[in-house]
């Protein structure tokens, strides 16, 4: 009896050994079988994934390494690589069975932030373990010691996201042709166009096939500010106050790459260095010193034309109107947040100038999904992240608001002159305003109306934000930093106003 | 030789493991990584009297002014198997002269193909076959010099200070990380570190003998240093750089060119470097160029412990070339002397001598070419640049602080674009440079 219980113990415990031999064995296959790239192929539709990481350095290179997908997506083998591909292929199966293909935002997916999840820095330095191989240049020497102090803030691919995925519009460098590429040979306007009493307008950018317009926005008074009960209000939205504009000129919409490039070409200074400043003291159209060439492709490869000009910085945006003044002979500047919000409310006082509610439109829930919320309105209106494809688009797609402006909410969130203050309306002192520009001191600008990569909640006729400079030239790797192009903003553009001469004229 | 904080350490652990000649104990390695913590333990390197023996290594000079001669004598002194084969500088006489001083010292016979002279002498002298190059001529042209002797994978003795300028000084920390990723050694010239009287202060400062350090003052104030008078027959860059010590683009002006030993030795004990500096400073009596010829600045390292340092080139004033630390518990001179908090002497360092009561040890000029030449031979290599171009960069930010009369910060200096000198190409002929001495701040009306 002992004897056969001892025999059935060995058996058990050889078949043991030999299952858990087996299913290490076979585990260990289905892992190497699951981490080619014919694998990860057979499901991973993105467009174009597999044919931009062909034309990536880290497949054609001259060391002749391919680099597989599993290198880069997954972390290095021993410090969570079993773990993660188990969470992704979780992930993956799940996507695959339940999800529909077209209803993944790819161009958000392809953004940094995103892809930082999925690309795992621990992976880059598994392989480049060397920062300051000889040969470097200059450029990548300084913008390697520079990575090394922003510990933890920077990942490589901030830096180097095309190198798995080839892609030209993201190359991470000077971008010296941006802007010069001649178009076609067109009429150039020789005048500007003219203001005639107060009425909408169409200018004219001399020297250029461009133009644009100008929307006569009669003065009132309103309320500046959402009321405490609004839905999603912040702090900074407080408290509100009744304020009274005088009559201006707005730009039906945002400036456009066509007009932005326009000033580029006539006032770009290639060549200097990145911080040269414009002198505008010289009261001569040839003294204002325009941007320098870009960082990368300011326009994202998402196309000019009559696109919203973006990555500018506010600065660079101010000099723009200070140029189309001089040009124009008008009063052009950027809006201050009182005069923008006016204009965007068009003389309503609901969250948005058109009915509907921002709780409704956030709302994620079952119930949303099965029956749909009635997202008509803010879909006829307003370029948001559920509609927008985490791109901006042309003023055609929208339609305009209550004084004729277009794409006021979303699309880009546009500049104001105000400086930023959480408290800014506090600030003033009591009783009613009259064209409140905003704090005297403040490091940061105010931008209003939100993107197209915000929510329904924060494209509220009183939604507010600062301008975060720092963060906006985290990768860029000039020294001193570019004053003209944001390296990493790419949601904020702006709009420009248009003082009324005869009232300027009168209250002179 | 300790390692410096640039030497990695995994390359560390993998040299020691290889089980090359041990220059240091383990112990000094776990507390070379933590610069600044205290273990209780002194652990003070062993000092050689000469480099060990090996390959034979063969030396170029780059600068043969009187450094350079010098260092090229000290580096011949520094053990066996080492010669010099070859010398440039931007004048023939100072090839000449090098060559008599070598001939006549160390009977080495140079060929006029081994002496190269111009602006780009370096670059020939890069062709030659050597395994070692001296960089000593003034340091504005430090940074270009090094970087093109790391990607000729040379090793390196370079003089202090590494650069003039902000860009000068990171350009020379990245080519210090190419220097390691490649392999090579580098010593800079930082005499104090290689002095084995700092060096047993230093270990017990981290085994903790004064407890947390708490403030450091740092001087180098002694007499006018040298100028030269314009001759009739120079040219105006001629003139500049024989009379090198006293224009910024050239020196870096004294507080770096000069004061940066005493200010890298505050950064040592502390163990990191200043995040800002106040500084004041003018120029009372200096004859030539567009130095100052004092200095004041308050440093601040991080935990608010601030370094004063004072630097002065006038003559008929009080002087001192020293360093004093303090620390919680007490006191130390860095050089030889611990005391406690009431004056007490708890170390002093003793010079060994021998039976006749000559120093047994050599003069720490020919130390750092037996700790190059050492570590290239036991593969155990060490790289000082970035270390000397941190503290080359606090006495520019200091500089920059006294030049202005603003607050300037490592920040500042880590992003600024400033490069000294004249732009483009270097000739023997005018130079386009306005000779601005700086005056802080304004006056009221």
């Amino acid at each position: 009896m002992r004897r056969k219980r001892k025999k059935t113990g060995r058996l058990l415990f050889l078949s043991g050994m030999v299952i858990s031999a087996l299913i290490i064995f076979l585990g260990n296959k289905a892992v190497v079988k699951t981490s080619t790239d014919e694998y990860c192929a057979s499901c991973h539709m993105h467009p174009q994934s597999t044919q931009s990481w062909k034309l990536s350095t880290h497949y054609d290179n001259q060391q002749g390494i391919h680099v597989h997908c599993v290198d880069c997506h997954l972390p290095p083998h021993g410090e969570g690589y079993l773990t993660e591909k188990t969470m992704t292929g979780l992930r993956d199966i799940w996507a695959k069975t339940f999800k529909d293909p077209e209803s993944f935002n790819w161009e958000a997916k392809s953004q940094i932030e995103y892809a930082k999840g999925h690309a795992f820095e621990a992976s880059c330095i598994h392989c480049h373990q060397n920062n300051y191989p000889l040969g470097l240049t200059k450029e990548g020497r300084e913008a390697h010691l520079y990575y090394e102090r922003q510990a933890g803030e920077l990942h490589c691919i901030n830096c180097h996201i095309t190198v798995g995925h080839h892609d030209p519009n993201r190359l991470h460098a000077k971008n010296i042709d941006f802007g010069i590429i001649e178009t076609a040979e067109v009429a150039l306007y020789t005048e500007p166009g003219v203001m005639n009493g107060f009425n909408s307008f169409t200018e004219y950018i001399p020297g250029s096939a461009v133009s644009f317009e100008m929307v006569a926005i009669p003065g009132g008074t309103y309320q500046l500010g959402s009321p405490e009960d609004e839905p999603f209000r912040n702090d900074n939205e407080g408290p509100a106050r009744e304020v009274k504009i005088i009559p201006f000129f707005m730009a039906k919409i945002e400036v456009s790459w066509r007009e932005y490039l326009a000033f580029f070409k006539q006032t770009g200074a290639q060549g200097k260095t990145a911080d040269a400043y414009l002198n505008v003291n010289q009261g001569d159209v040839d003294a204002i010193s325009g941007p320098t060439a870009p960082w990368g492709a300011p326009d994202q490869g998402w196309g000019k034309g009559s696109l919203p000009a973006i990555t500018m910085t506010h600065h660079a945006a101010e000099v723009y109107c200070q140029w189309l003044a001089k040009i124009t002979g008008k009063k052009y500047r950027l809006p201050t947040e009182a005069e923008w919000e006016y204009a965007a409310r068009g003389g309503t006082e609901t969250p948005y100038f058109f009915e509907g509610d921002p709780k409704q439109y956030v709302k994620q829930g079952l119930r949303n999904k099965l029956f749909g919320v009635d997202t008509t309105g803010i879909n006829s209106y307003i370029a948001y992240i559920k509609n927008s494809g985490s791109r901006s688009m042309g003023p055609e797609s929208k339609m305009e608001n209550p004084f004729g402006l277009v794409n006021m909410l979303g699309n880009v969130a546009e500049f104001c002159s105000d400086r930023y203050a959480e408290d800014a309306y506090s600030q003033y002192t009591n009783g009613p305003l009259t064209d409140p520009k905003g704090p005297a001191e403040g490091e940061e600008h105010v931008i209003r109306g939100g993107s197209y990569r915000d929510g329904a909640d924060n494209v509220r006729c009183a939604s507010r934000e600062p301008t975060r400079s720092v963060p906006w030239l985290k990768t860029d790797p000039q020294m001193p930093k570019s004053i003209w192009w944001y390296s990493d903003c790419i949601s904020v553009g702006f709009r420009v106003v248009c003082e009324f001469e005869e009232i300027t004229a009168d209250q002179q | 030789m300790k390692p410096t904080k640039t030497t990695s350490r995994r390359r560390f652990l993998e040299n020691s493991a290889l089980g090359a000649i041990g220059v240091i104990g383990a112990s000094q390695l776990i507390k070379s990584c933590a610069p600044g913590e205290t273990t209780g333990e002194v652990v003070v390197p062993t000092i050689l009297e000469t480099a060990v023996d090996g390959q034979p290594l063969r030396a170029g000079v780059v600068g043969c002014g009187g450094r350079g001669t010098g260092a090229a004598l000290d580096f011949l002194n520094a053990g066996p198997n080492l010669s010099i084969v070859a010398i440039a500088d931007v004048f023939q006489d100072r090839i000449d002269g090098c060559r008599k001083e070598l001939k006549e010292k160390k009977d080495v016979e140079l060929a006029d193909a081994s002496c190269f002279v111009g602006f780009d002498a370096y670059k020939k002298l890069l062709e030659v076959d050597l395994d070692i190059v001296i960089l000593a001529t003034p340091p504005f042209f430090r940074p270009e010099h090094f970087q093109a002797c790391v990607e000729a994978r040379k090793h390196v003795f370079m003089e202090k200070p590494v650069a003039v300028d902000p860009v000068g000084a990171r350009a020379v920390m990245a080519a210090s990380k190419q220097a390691e990723a490649a392999g090579l050694c580098v010593v800079t010239g930082t005499q104090r570190r290689h002095s084995w009287n700092y060096q047993n202060v230093v270990a017990r400062i981290n085994a903790g003998m004064i407890g947390e350090i708490v403030s450091s003052n740092v001087y180098w104030n002694q007499s006018e240093l040298w100028h030269r008078e314009k001759q009739p027959t120079w040219t105006e860059m001629e003139f500049m750089l024989r009379d090198w010590v006293n224009w910024t683009w050239l020196s870096g002006d004294h507080i770096v060119e000069q004061h940066v030993h005493n200010i890298d030795v505050s950064n040592w004990f502390v163990g990191r470097h200043p995040v800002e500096a106040v500084g004041m400073g003018s120029r009372l009596r200096r004859l030539t160029g567009d130095c100052y010829d004092n200095f004041s600045v308050d440093f601040i390292y991080d935990k608010s412990i601030h370094m004063h340092s004072m630097c002065r080139q006038i003559n008929d004033c009080a002087n001192s070339v020293s360093e004093q630390l303090r620390g919680t518990k007490g006191y130390t001179d860095c050089e030889k002397t611990i005391w406690d908090a009431e004056g007490n002497e708890l170390y002093k360092y003793e010079s060994p001598v021998d039976e006749a009561g000559e120093p047994t040890i050599n003069s720490p000029y020919v130390q750092e070419h037996i700790d190059l030449v050492t570590a290239i031979r036991t593969n155990n290599q060490i790289v000082e640049a970035e270390e000397t171009a941190i503290s080359v960069l606090t006495a520019i930010m200091g500089r920059e602080s006294a030049y202005t009369g603003k607050k300037v910060t490592w920040e500042d200096m880590m992003g600024s674009d400033m490069v000294l000198g004249p732009k483009g190409e270097l000739t023997m002929g005018p130079v386009d440079i306005k000779a601005v001495i700086p005056i802080a701040g304004s006056a009221s009306n």
